[in-house]
């Protein structure tokens, strides 16, 4: 078998097995499944910026969070007694201010576009595309990079998290949305419970998979590849390298925003947690255990931590333990493990097909 | 006035943090994502010291920096040095360092697993007894200022003192330069340079502490305080210019008032978001830093 055929089956099982998972699951790990698929989603995201590009983003939790608060803005008018203004709103409100959205609190005309579902959604896309856009120019423009990116990238999501929070009569604060209807288009509507929702994931999911399969094998991938390596030397072959950086940059940084979409529509939620540092920094330990220059490998990580984690902080023992498994896994990974599962796979394979072509050799 | 005194305060625990980073970065190029932690130990180790040993503010400062280094050297020995020259995984693995120093806090180094509760541990937040003639507040030239924020900034600049004779008059510190300058060569000429590396980590380390007893005066601790002091720390090196003593104290003393500013004007949320800012801004059109002219 060649090595294209073996990632093949195995991008292929693991979609079979994500498909057919819920017909064996309760309602309540469907959800549980879909949301660490939309985490997965995430995951391929700081896998193509990180392992392909070797731009360390951590604050991707910036991007989600956005995604998340986008759609949340539309799902929370959706409510019929979050109209003309959201509830939390009301509570916020200057007593003689009138009851509409142009001007019930300070700045929350902002809130008046997201009454029509579709521009949440493009907003949650556009948005975070656009501030990687900017931030990504003047980092990568001036040739910024490494460690220095990585800290640049924390701090934004921290600065984003703190503004989120300090203006709470315009974004719900400390609280967040959390008042959200079900997700309903075009008369189906989708219950975070059930089926609609995780298949929506899962498709999802397979697309920005399908879609950052097909950037990395074209010559594009390759020269990505040759930035993570040694960017001046790609520099001098005549590459321009600040544009690619920047376009992957900002690709990672819409499958953040799609990511953040679809978890407020399985988890009803958003809040400023989404935006933390340690969040954003645990989404890259998913890529890095899966293995970080694996999209598939990435996946498996973020489906794997997450599934131990969840599992871990409902035993009563284990849970005051389980931050110090995830340290030591951060330290272990990158120790033993640089390349992830995907990289110990591709060793076992390498291994057991070394006899055979050996044999193939001699005779 | 006093909203400067108060800026002056901030600038000097961004300076001590900052400081113990800059050392680390510019002679390994390694950020240690655990540094806030080192602030968080130097002031859990107050609250102890102060609680079950009895020990005032004053002994904590060199106990303080004593725990942390040894801390830093057995982070630098255990993780940091086997991934030299991977950078990114180092930011990664020390983050993974932080997170668990932090939990051991929670759960009472791991007895509270047990049952065993130690007082002054655990995730809830401590206090720090400072003594009274801290505690007073002097008027001069009309203004009132606070003795522990004069106190606070009086030890950043002894630190600073030391620090600048250290890096600049001694044979470690001109090994350490060397280091930052040029390391292969350096290591060439027979300077063990494995050996400044876990130096370097361990007094940037032990200052972070120093930092950790300053803070638990007037703020109250707990296990995640020490998360924020490494951003802004790294903002203020950035700001300044790696390898350059000078460019660090100014530019902590600039984005120490610049928040304070901000935040007595309007709060404390828009003074981080101006800062954050303003260091972009560096970024955009002083890469080196502010205050570095020359590039190597």
């Amino acid at each position: 078998m060649k090595e294209r055929t073996i990632t093949l089956a195995a991008y292929f099982l693991f979609f079979a097995v994500v498909f057919a998972l819920p017909f064996a699951l309760n309602s309540f790990w469907t959800n549980r499944i879909a949301v660490y698929l939309v985490y997965a989603i995430c995951a391929v995201g700081i896998s193509l910026s990180w392992g392909y590009a070797g731009i360390l983003s951590l604050g991707q939790g910036l991007f989600f969070g956005i995604g998340a608060y986008m759609i949340s803005m539309s799902l929370t008018l959706a409510m019929p007694d979050n109209n003309p203004v959201p509830q939390f709103m009301l509570l916020n409100m200057e007593p003689n201010a009138p009851r509409d959205l142009c001007c019930a609190t300070p700045g929350s005309f902002l809130w008046q576009p997201f009454q029509y579902l579709s521009i949440g959604v493009l907003a949650g896309i556009l948005v975070p595309c656009v501030i990687a856009a900017v931030l990504g120019y003047v980092m990568f423009k001036r040739r910024t990079s490494g460690v220095y990116v990585s800290i640049i990238t924390l701090a934004l999501a921290l600065i984003g998290q703190m503004l989120i929070i300090n203006n709470q009569p315009l974004t719900g604060g400390f609280n967040g949305l959390a008042d959200l209807a079900p997700l309903s288009v075009g008369g189906i509507e989708f219950d975070p419970y059930g089926k609609s929702v995780y298949y929506l994931v899962a498709a999802a999911l397979l697309v920005v998979v399908l879609l950052s399969r097909l950037i990395v094998s074209t010559r594009m991938g390759h020269v990505l590849k040759a930035v993570r390596e040694d960017d001046a030397r790609v520099r001098y072959l005549g590459y321009n390298v600040e544009n690619y950086k920047l376009f992957i940059y900002c690709f990672s940084a819409a499958i953040a925003g799609i990511a953040g979409l679809l978890f407020a529509v399985t988890s009803e939620f958003a809040s400023p947690s989404l935006m933390s540092t340690s969040f954003s920094i645990s989404m890259v330990i998913w890529a890095a255990l899966g293995g970080r220059s694996s999209l598939l490998g990435a996946c498996i990580g973020a489906l794997i931590v997450n599934f131990i984690g969840s599992v871990a902080s409902e035993n009563v023992m284990l849970q005051p333990v389980w931050p110090i498994v995830l340290g030591l896994m951060f330290v272990l990974v990158v120790l033993v493990m640089p390349e992830g599962i995907a990289g110990i796979a591709k060793g076992w394979i390498a291994k057991l097909r070394q006899p055979r072509s050996l044999k193939e050799v001699v005779q | 006035m006093e909203t400067f005194v108060i800026g002056l305060s901030i600038a000097s625990i961004l300076f001590i943090v900052a400081l113990g980073l800059a050392i680390v970065y510019g002679t390994m190029k390694v950020i240690n994502l655990a540094h806030g932690e080192m602030v968080m130990i130097g002031a859990y180790v107050t609250v102890l010291a102060s609680k079950h040993l009895g020990l005032g503010i004053y002994s904590c400062l060199p106990l303080a920096f004593l725990v942390a280094a040894l801390f830093g050297l057995a982070i630098e020995r255990l993780v940091v040095r086997p991934l030299y020259g991977r950078l990114l995984d180092t930011l990664l693995a020390t983050w993974g360092i932080a997170l668990i120093l932090q939990q051991l806090i929670r759960i009472h180094f791991g007895f509270g697993l047990f049952g065993i509760h130690i007082d002054g541990l655990g995730s809830d937040l401590q206090n720090v007894p400072v003594p009274p003639e801290l505690q007073q507040t002097l008027h001069i030239l009309g203004t009132n200022i606070p003795v522990y924020r004069a106190f606070v900034f009086g030890v950043a600049v002894v630190l600073g003192l030391v620090s600048w004779w250290l890096i600049y008059k001694t044979r470690f510190g001109s090994q350490l330069r060397a280091v930052s300058a040029a390391r292969d060569i350096t290591a060439a000429c027979g300077v063990n340079d494995k050996r400044i590396n876990a130096l370097a980590f361990a007094y940037g380390s032990g200052l972070a502490g120093v930092a950790g007893v300053l803070v638990s005066g007037f703020m109250t601790v707990s296990p995640d305080m020490g998360a924020p002091y490494v951003i802004d720390a790294f903002m203020v090196v950035v700001a300044g210019g790696v390898g350059h003593l000078l460019g660090t104290v100014l530019s902590a003393g600039i984005l120490g008032e610049v928040q304070s500013f901000v935040a007595t004007w309007s709060n404390d949320v828009y003074g981080r978001t101006v800062l954050f800012a303003f260091v972009i801004l560096i970024l955009l059109f002083k890469p080196q830093g502010l205050f570095v002219s020359r590039n190597r």
